[in-house]
């Protein structure tokens, strides 16, 4: 048991990271990122090509994932943040659809739907020992990911882009460039993406295209909209929600064996809607409770 | 050359699809102000519906009436109990609640109805030939009843006494309510309007293809692309996006592929936002 | 298909009655227990209620005659929602919290891939239905732990070839879903086709869910074939044998089993279906071990046995690793069993059809072959089926086999 709960807490860490990143972009910042996904992909496969094809420490295929999820956040931030932020998230999300297309036909660099598999783990090792000390691994960068958001937050940059997100014409007033400020707020959150998927690369040990639909995205999405946006206790929280849910309706199956499985794979996408639509009409502020005023 | 008319014809008859399901966005976006995920899943919903009709009574008019009737409901219950609440609220607010929306109805289409495929059960035809192309009589009834839809579209809106105070709304809402349109009643009949035509592209996706649960979510983002492309609030934009961005997949196929065509509907969309931010067909917004 | 809500209630209810029996003559060893691990939704939804509920049948039918070497079998179900990532977490929660010692019924082969590093750090079996020629090998199988009860997809196309001679065809082409089951049986034929010295003439990879599949066929017919090879699924052929019928195409095709199968026929009608080839492992159709498999699946499911391959294959999984357990003796771990698997079920052995008739064998101190409802059920030294293939023609609306291929 204590093994399974293990490999839910470290899925847990993984999306956090997801939705620490898109805490920073979305509850900070303002930002309609649609696309969070794309740059999850990024990362997830520059771990796994470096580890496998490439030969290279798993380190060198972290930060390269970070790295390029960042800098393919850069082009999208010129483009897309001149534009209304529905726009914004229309864009992003056919970035990500764009992503995925580009790893499902370039073959001859990510195997294409055959996908990679036999990517080494972070701790190699069979038990719970090797498990905990992959917890313990993706938990020491989760707490990394807290402190820099909360120097974030507190520093002057932090206090821009709250501005801009509050008051986007303001801020142009006082001489700012709010579009500059917006781009590296998604370079920062896409960095986060992009180590989380290496992490997750490292830990389901296979990726392949199919694994990085824009469902991934909306999950993130139900996570920190449950939690709170824009409150670190809230993308915990949600997201700690978010795999309770999704993998409790397998034990919920055991309570209820009238449900069949193929009912329950439609109950829980239609919970996940549910949560979305009475969330955002009764408690646009989440669990943990909205620290900023948006409306 | 025959080719290429026959990737042309290829191109038009994919999108009249896309543009159908983007004329139903335009709407939505155009009036309410948000760009509305729970269209695809609307579109499974007109074509359950509309099987449903079409089995019991064998005829596909009564079907697709039937379809477009369920649509229309959905539609409507959507504005009534999720979109009216939030109508003060950022539009990333409805855009999550629409998403929200569209899970929902998969949900339930999925208990309903199971996941495996269904499709209507019309008689197939060979086809008539033009020189050395191929032409579908099925395609030509589509592409009629799609006129027929665009048309019935722009006469609610340009010649009945709702339509007008609907397009009041869409250019100024602020004036609209000085002028005493009472959003509420426009609302209405703009959401059963848009869950008609979102059911009918549904339809029309599921006669050529097959129905299942996930059919309509999957046609989301090149009609999205559409919409954006034709400009937000116009039905011609729409439709004649969706058929642009149809022609120019598969017309490019020859160069890109078969996997790289659909990143092109995304593509062409950015292009279209740089250079002109309102679309084709658009016209000038001030500052949201 | 539907999944009734009897079945599953039957199917609860039998393993509520496995966990209440009372222990009686298993009092001694424990249990063993299998994780039923299914694609019950998702892609792989038509099969795996199926597959899961024929897992939970031949359970039944080897505890009712007595368990395997004293031991009962056990059974813990679970869906991998036919995703890796769902998949890896519902093979943890079966190690982990249910300590199950084999893995049964994974089917796509991204599944597969995920599961199997599990399936080697737990030091137990994993039985799949997955195509990709990469699970054969190391890393996947780097202990011989994998047993893979489909033909891989390159056997596929192989048969594929060897039909496309058979039948006269000089100039075929191919059309493959993009995914790697797709890709895996045009490619298996295009290497075949090719060895033999000939050529194909175009080749096409698709996207699933398009409004149209026009420009793809039409790439395809530019060509002039005279068959096309489709690696695809029910959804796509069922569309792109529309929009060919449509345009006029006068083509014939070769289509894997269980995209043209009864519902395809059903879904477009007897004249644009007519004259498609249509291939897939020879199920065991004559065997006694088809028999009671079909009576099973018709019990379950209120549908031919026929009509879900991959349920006849979890089905055989179920018997033979029973089989293995009691060719092994009481107490035997992993190891052991898997050492007894091609032992038991390969040739050089008295052809049984059932457990009880195994056992009763095994008892006697005689060598058996299972021969299963799924295939002949032999296994090469990879852990692959090696099995024969079926040759349907669709002649006016119905499927009827004409001969048999074997690679």
């Amino acid at each position: 048991m204590e093994a399974y709960l293990i490999a839910i807490l470290i899925v847990t860490a993984i999306y956090v990271l997801l939705s620490l990143g898109l805490t920073l972009q979305y509850g900070l910042t303002g930002l309609i990122n649609f696309g969070h996904v794309g740059f999850f992909c990024i990362g997830a496969y520059a771990a796994a090509i470096l580890s496998t094809a490439g030969s290279m420490p798993i380190a060198v295929g972290l930060v390269a994932g970070m790295l390029l999820a960042g800098l393919a956040a850069i082009p999208i931030g010129l483009v897309a943040l001149r534009l209304r932020d529905d726009y914004f998230a229309i864009v992003t999300l056919g970035f990500s659809e764009t992503v995925r297309l580009v790893i499902t036909s370039e073959g001859w660099l990510t195997k294409g739907v055959q996908g990679i598999p036999g990517i080494p783990k972070l701790i190699d090792g069979v038990g719970t020992g090797p498990a905990l000390m992959i917890l313990a691994l993706v938990g020491f960068a989760n707490i990394l990911a807290v402190i820099a958001f909360l120097r974030i937050v507190k520093s002057p940059f932090g206090r821009m882009i709250e501005a801009i997100r509050d008051n986007e014409d303001a801020v142009k007033a006082l001489g700012k460039d709010p579009a500059r400020f917006k781009i590296q707020v998604l370079v920062l959150g896409a960095v986060l993406a992009g180590l989380s998927g290496g992490f997750y690369a490292h830990y389901i040990g296979y990726v392949s295209p199919d694994q990085f639909l824009p469902i991934v995205t909306f999950y993130v999405w139900m996570a920190i909209i449950m939690g709170g946006v824009g409150r670190i206790s809230g993308a915990l929280v949600g997201t700690l929600l978010l795999m309770g849910f999704l993998e409790g309706s397998r034990f919920l199956r055991d309570l209820l064996p009238f449900i069949s499985a193929v009912e329950m794979a439609s109950i829980r996408i239609g919970a996940v809607g549910l949560a979305l639509i009475l969330f955002t009409i009764y408690r646009p502020q989440g669990l943990m409770g909205d620290y900023t005023r948006r409306k | 050359m025959a080719f290429w008319i026959e990737l042309l014809i290829s191109g038009l008859v994919a999108g009249l699809v896309i543009g159908l399901s983007a004329l139903s966005i335009t709407l939505v976006f155009g009036i309410a102000r948000f760009p509305n995920a729970a269209t695809g899943d609307t579109m499974t919903v007109g074509a359950y519906g509309a099987l449903l009709g079409h089995r019991a009574t064998n005829s596909l008019l009564v079907g697709g009436l039937t379809g477009a009737i369920a649509g229309a409901i959905v539609g409507f219950l959507g504005y009534w109990f999720i979109f009216r609440k939030l109508a003060q609220r950022s539009n990333v607010a409805l855009l999550v609640a629409s998403i929200g929306l569209a899970f929902v109805l998969r949900a339930i289409l999925g208990v309903s109805f199971g996941h495996s495929q269904q499709v209507f059960q019309l008689p197939l035809v060979r086809p008539w030939r033009i020189g050395d192309v191929p032409v579908h009589p099925n395609d030509l009834v589509l592409a009629g009843a799609c006129a027929t839809i665009l048309a019935i579209v722009f006469a609610i809106l340009h010649l009945t006494p709702i339509g007008r105070r609907m397009r009041a709304v869409a250019d100024d809402p602020a004036l609209a309510r000085v002028s005493g349109i009472s959003p509420s009643s426009v609302m209405t009949v703009l959401w059963l309007l848009a869950g008609a035509v979102s059911a009918s592209a549904g339809i029309v996706a599921g006669i050529k293809t097959v129905v299942s649960p996930e059919m309509g979510w999957d046609l989301l983002l090149p009609a999205f692309a559409a919409a954006i492309v034709g400009g937000i609030g116009s039905p011609v934009g729409a439709v004649v996006a969706g058929l642009l961005i149809g022609v120019v997949q598969e017309m490019a196929t020859p160069f890109v592929g078969f996997t790289y065509k659909i990143a092109l509907s995304f593509l062409l969309m950015l292009v279209v936002l740089l250079v002109r931010p309102r679309g084709l067909f658009g016209k000038l917004e001030g500052a949201r | 298909m539907t999944i009734d809500r009897r079945t599953i209630l039957q199917a609860g209810a039998s393993a509520l009655a496995l966990g209440l029996a009372p222990q009686g003559a298993f009092a001694q060893a424990e249990a063993y227990r299998i994780g039923a691990l299914n694609p019950v939704t998702g892609a792989g939804s038509p099969y795996g209620s199926g597959m899961a509920e024929m897992i939970f049948a031949a359970v039944d039918e080897v505890n009712a005659a007595g368990g395997a070497a004293g031991r009962r079998l056990q059974v813990f179900a679970d869906d991998t929602q036919t995703n890796p990532q769902s998949a890896v977490l519902a093979a943890k929660k079966l190690i982990e919290v249910n300590k199950v010692n084999a893995i049964l019924g994974t089917w796509s082969s991204g599944v597969s891939l995920a599961v199997i590093p599990l399936v080697n750090d737990a030091n137990i079996l994993l039985m799949h239905t997955s195509g990709a020629p990469a699970l054969s090998t190391p890393p996947a199988n780097a202990k011989g732990y994998g047993y893979r009860f489909q033909a891989t997809n390159d056997r596929f196309g192989r048969a594929f070839a060897e039909i496309a001679v058979k039948e006269g065809y000089k100039r075929p082409a191919t059309m493959a879903f993009n995914n790697a089951s797709g890709i895996g049986n045009t490619q298996g034929f295009k290497k075949a086709w090719e060895a033999k010295g000939n050529k194909v003439l175009a080749e096409v990879v698709y996207e699933p869910n398009q409004p149209s599949y026009r420009a793809e066929l039409q790439k395809v017919l530019a060509a002039r074939p005279d068959v096309i090879v489709m690696g695809s699924f029910l959804p796509d052929t069922t569309i792109i044998l529309r929009e060919a019928f449509q345009s006029g195409a006068n083509v014939k095709w070769i289509i894997p089993g269980w995209a043209a199968n009864p519902q395809l026929i059903r879904a477009l009608g007897n004249e644009a279906t007519e004259g498609v080839i249509s291939v897939d492992s020879v199920a065991n159709e004559q065997s006694a071990s088809f028999a009671r498999y079909d009576a099973a699946y018709r019990k379950g499911q209120s549908q031919p046995g026929a009509s879900n391959v991959y349920a006849a294959m979890t089905y055989d999984m179920v018997i033979t690793l029973a089989l293995a357990i009691e060719a092994a003796g009481p107490g035997a771990g992993t190891a052991q069993i898997n050492a007894k698997i091609r032992e038991v079920a390969n040739p050089a052995g008295d052809k049984v059809f059932s457990f009880a008739e195994g056992k009763t064998a095994l008892a006697a101190g005689k060598k058996i072959n299972y021969e299963g409802a799924s295939s002949v059920l032999d296994f090469d030294e990879f852990g692959d089926v090696t099995p024969d293939f079926g040759v349907f023609f669709i002649t006016k609306g119905q499927l009827e086999r004409r001969y048999v291929v074997k690679i």
